[in-house]
């Protein structure tokens, strides 16, 4: 069969026709990812149990396994100084903290600062975006003190001193 | 494995002493990183995910993160000073655009930035991101920088009040 110049120009309108169904699928596919982009940054509410340590030293492992009494000071003088400090779950994932309770600074904040190495649970919500776990604690439901006495097989961490 | 530690520790003592006289950014042999210039917007990171923003970024007492053209967000945890973070030295940029370099560190636990010189805007020029360490030598004058750690009121008051084991009363003593 031979498709004369009006033939197509006929077929080429009743494409033209199905341009608003077009429109309406492929908004429909932004507005599919668009709804999943603001999902991925929408809270999630979490209870973790694990050590507060400090993120910088922990995920780097330029001090070795930077966690318990051994790389206690070190730690606080990371917090100190103003790095993240996280909590090394029991999952074995790392949370950073952005915030502790009606607290709303989180550079060298007194509250973490004191109770780094601490063995906590803590109520929060969680915001993972882009490689990382972020965490607003709401409430600290249990802190046990520092537990992991692992100074006896590492000493001090750095400078064992 | 104690000395290993202490080699390890002194190695990267070293680079980063070293860090002070260099041209671009400093690798520190650590996994996933990658030396990288990025720009970005500085954002306060607790604003920029919940939308709690006090004005200028919490002045220094918020983490801060450089937000990128396509949306990416990396948190800035480390800045040039030993010990410490790189809020210091882009906080005077907050809600900025600004031109970093330093090491990206994709590690699957966490995707970090260390921020190590900032350009400038009006004069292209590099400067060492070590503001923490110049804030904290006003602050404290007479004492060495270099030991700021050791010496730093704040934290001689912690480690009087819970020891160097963070466990008042416990302390250790090297065989």
């Amino acid at each position: 069969m031979i498709s004369t110049f009006p033939d197509v120009f006929r077929s080429s309108l009743g494409k033209l026709k199905l341009l608003p169904f077009g429109f309406v699928v492929v908004a429909g596919v932004f507005s599919s990812y668009w709804t999943t982009a603001i999902a991925a940054t929408s809270p999630q509410r979490v209870q973790i149990e694990g050590e507060i340590i400090d993120t910088w030293c922990y995920v780097t492992e330029i001090m070795g396994d930077a966690q318990g009494t051994a790389h206690h000071l070190c730690a606080v003088w990371c917090a100190i100084g103003g790095i993240p400090v996280s909590i090394l779950g029991d999952d074995g994932q790392v949370y950073m903290v952005l915030r502790v309770e009606n607290e709303d600074t989180n550079v060298a904040n007194p509250t973490i600062v004191k109770i780094q190495t601490h063995k906590v649970i803590v109520d929060g919500d969680l915001y993972e975006r882009d490689g990382v776990k972020y965490l607003f604690v709401d409430q600290v439901a249990d802190d046990k003190g520092v537990v992991n006495l692992n100074h006896e097989d590492y000493g001090i961490i750095p400078f064992g001193e | 494995m104690r000395i290993f530690s202490k080699l390890l520790v002194t190695s990267v003592f070293s680079l980063s002493v070293a860090l002070g006289t260099a041209h671009a950014a400093n690798e520190w042999g650590i996994e996933h990183e990658e030396a990288k210039e990025l720009d970005g917007k500085v954002v306060d990171l607790a604003c920029e995910l919940s939308g709690n923003c006090p004005a200028n970024c919490g002045d220094g007492k918020r983490q801060l993160g450089l937000l990128l053209e396509d949306g990416t967000l990396y948190p800035v945890v480390k800045g040039g000073t030993n010990f410490a973070g790189g809020t210091d030295d882009l906080i005077g940029q907050c809600g900025k655009s600004v031109h970093v370099d330093g090491l990206l560190i994709k590690d699957p636990l966490m995707t970090i930035y260390f921020v190590q010189r900032i350009k400038s805007k009006e004069t292209g020029e590099w400067s060492k991101a070590n503001q923490w360490g110049k804030s904290w030598k006003a602050a404290n004058p007479g004492k060495k920088l270099g030991r700021w750690f050791r010496e730093d009121p704040i934290v001689a008051k912690i480690v009087d009040e819970s020891g160097k084991l963070g466990i008042p009363g416990l302390v250790y003593v090297e065989e």
